[in-house]
């Protein structure tokens, strides 16, 4: 297996290019890294404007960095994500792909359907987060930084433009000074309703496991509060312990960065493959369906059954009947009776009567 | 406390579907069931069959998932799809040799029974085999199945779970119907 699965890379990667590198880890560290230090480059007008302040995060994201590709990379190489992988990317420009993802990626419309509270929390955490991201990477890669030029005007420097000056006392700096505030506010009321759904819901108890439901949970609010602090010292305090809280503030976003690949939090940079999923089953089911062997319905694209039959081969499932077919070729109803007739010697797959009513609601 | 499990004796079924209205009655199922009752002929009798996730060992389900949704519990229950996980594929659906798993297109995920993980972890039978009337589906234990299999015994090969009749190891056991293969059960 092994052996096999070298000489397949090698055979692939057979320009001379691909061979400079170790291993794909090595390759995708190295230009992810090299594309942000040329982003900050540029943007902080070749290193002039750096906030070392933040340097603790700089650190933090390259850790991330580093545990999200080793994830990432040991993830893609199972047979079936490879499949989504290879033909999401080469399908990305399909027209439904903008409509997809804001329904996947940002409105969340199926967590809607899966229910509103749970859409709530959702919308609360994953925005808060994103929001303050949008915020703080650009300031700690110097891709966004402010300047004064003259009394009482910011500024507002974006990949070493003048993106826009504001007063300094204006509605929009008042925004650009308090997103984090606005952000931290919304996780924490997101957090506290996942908590009480944790404590309340019959069935979140009986799965919820500490390091995988709790921790990313405390992690958030950790952040947030601690947060939410340094403005609470700075306006109330006049700055009195800030220097300290900032560093606590700082190593809780590193432990989360660095926890990020790992825990509950990995479905967030995974998530984008539901879209490579979408794609794939409309792309494939305009193409060509397939018709169950049985009943000649079509229930799947040609594509993916051959797909998912493939994937199985690999880990030496066949299903081939002595009918002569895969049972991923029949309709799941005809499946279902394929067995039954296993089981009784009637074959009651080709009793043409469609099934009684296995509606999931009764 | 000795390890249980789902044994089924098919030709008990008497049809009643108790065990989908107890089924959409677990945790976590939201009130739907997730698995099927089948008439065997329909046009010609009432002969029943349950036909219920087995619980691979070697799961077709979760070795198509491409976002490992599908976790095998250690109880070796094949759960049902991680709702911050699953993608939405649907290969589970196409994988399954038994055309089990469920797919909500609203929610985009898929579901499947997951043997009452909540109870069965604690030794609690699942919601089918404890409302089951007939007894059709059954909580055993393995020297309880091992006795069934003394007890129905017919010497003509005719008895015995699951292989060569299903496609691979299960860990729920099937006990196939004498009755409709000619033999007279032997209470
Ligand atoms: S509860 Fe038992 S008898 Fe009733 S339909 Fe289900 S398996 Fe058959
Ligand atoms: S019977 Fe189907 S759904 Fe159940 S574990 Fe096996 S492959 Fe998965
Ligand atoms: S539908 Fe969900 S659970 Fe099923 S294979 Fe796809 S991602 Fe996995």
């Amino acid at each position: 297996m092994q052996a096999e699965i070298s000489t397949k890379q090698t055979a692939t990667h057979s320009k001379p290019s691909g061979n400079a590198f170790a291993s794909k880890f090595a390759k995708s560290m190295f230009i992810t890294v090299s594309v942000i230090v040329f982003l900050s480059f540029i943007a902080t007008r070749q290193f002039t404007h750096v906030d070392l302040n933040l340097y603790g995060y700089m650190v933090g994201t390259i850790v991330f960095i580093g545990g999200f590709f080793y994830r990432f990379i040991a993830w893609g190489e199972r047979p079936p994500t490879k499949i989504f992988i290879k033909k999401g990317i080469k399908l990305l420009f399909r027209k439904s792909t903008a409509k997809t993802s804001v329904d996947h990626l940002a409105t969340y419309n199926f967590i809607w359907n899966r229910g509103i509270y749970r859409w709530t929390q959702h919308i609360m955490m994953g925005w808060g987060v994103i929001l303050s991201c949008m915020v703080t990477f650009p300031l700690v890669f110097g891709w966004m930084y402010f300047t004064m030029p003259e009394n009482g005007f910011y500024t507002v420097v974006f990949m070493g433009i003048n993106l826009m000056t504001v007063k300094a006392d204006g509605i929009l700096a008042f925004f650009f000074y308090n997103a984090l505030n606005f952000s931290a506010v919304m996780v924490i009321t997101g957090v506290s309703m996942v908590f009480y759904r944790r404590l309340k819901n019959m069935q979140a108890r009986a799965e919820q496991k500490f390091m995988y439901d709790f921790l990313p949970l405390y992690l958030l609010l950790f952040i947030s509060i601690t947060g939410l602090s340094l403005t609470f010292q700075n306006v109330v305090l006049h700055g009195w312990g800030q220097p300290a809280m900032s560093l606590i503030h700082q190593w809780g976003v590193i432990i989360t960065l660095i926890y990020l690949p790992f825990g509950k939090l990995a479905h967030i940079p995974f998530r984008p493959l539901s879209v490579f999923a979408r794609n794939y089953r409309e792309h494939y089911m305009e193409q060509s369906k397939k018709e169950c062997k049985v009943c000649g319905t079509s229930f799947v694209s040609t594509e993916q059954s051959q797909d998912v039959v493939n994937v199985l081969g690999v880990n030496n499932m066949e299903f081939e009947t002595k009918e002569g077919f895969h049972l991923a070729e029949l309709c799941l109803p005809c499946r279902r009776k394929y067995r039954i007739a296993q089981f009784s010697g009637f074959p009651t797959h080709e009793v043409k009567v469609k099934e009684a009513n296995q509606n999931a609601k009764g | 406390m000795e390890k249980k499990r789902l044994y089924l004796e098919l030709e008990n079924c008497i049809g009643c579907r108790s065990c989908l209205a107890a089924c959409t009655q677990c945790g976590g199922h939201e009130e739907r069931n997730r698995n099927y009752v089948y008439d065997v002929n329909p046009l010609v009798n009432r002969q029943t069959m349950p036909l219920m996730c087995l619980h691979c060992v070697n799961p077709a389900c979760a070795r198509s998932c491409p976002a490992q949704a599908i976790q095998i519990h250690e109880t070796g229950a094949v759960l049902s799809a991680l709702v911050e996980k699953c993608i939405g594929c649907q290969n589970c659906t196409i994988a399954c040799p038994y055309g089990i798993p469920k797919f909500d297109e609203e929610q985009n995920l898929m579901y499947k029974c997951d043997l009452c993980i909540d109870r069965t972890k604690d030794g609690i039978p699942p919601m089918c085999a404890s409302v089951c009337p007939s007894n059709t589906l059954q909580w055993l234990s393995d020297s309880e199945i091992e006795a069934k299999q003394k007890q129905f015994n017919l010497d003509n090969g005719k008895w015995v779970t699951s292989l060569p009749y299903l496609e691979g190891e299960t860990n729920v056991k099937v006990n196939l119907p004498g009755i409709l293969q000619g033999t007279t059960k032997l209470f």
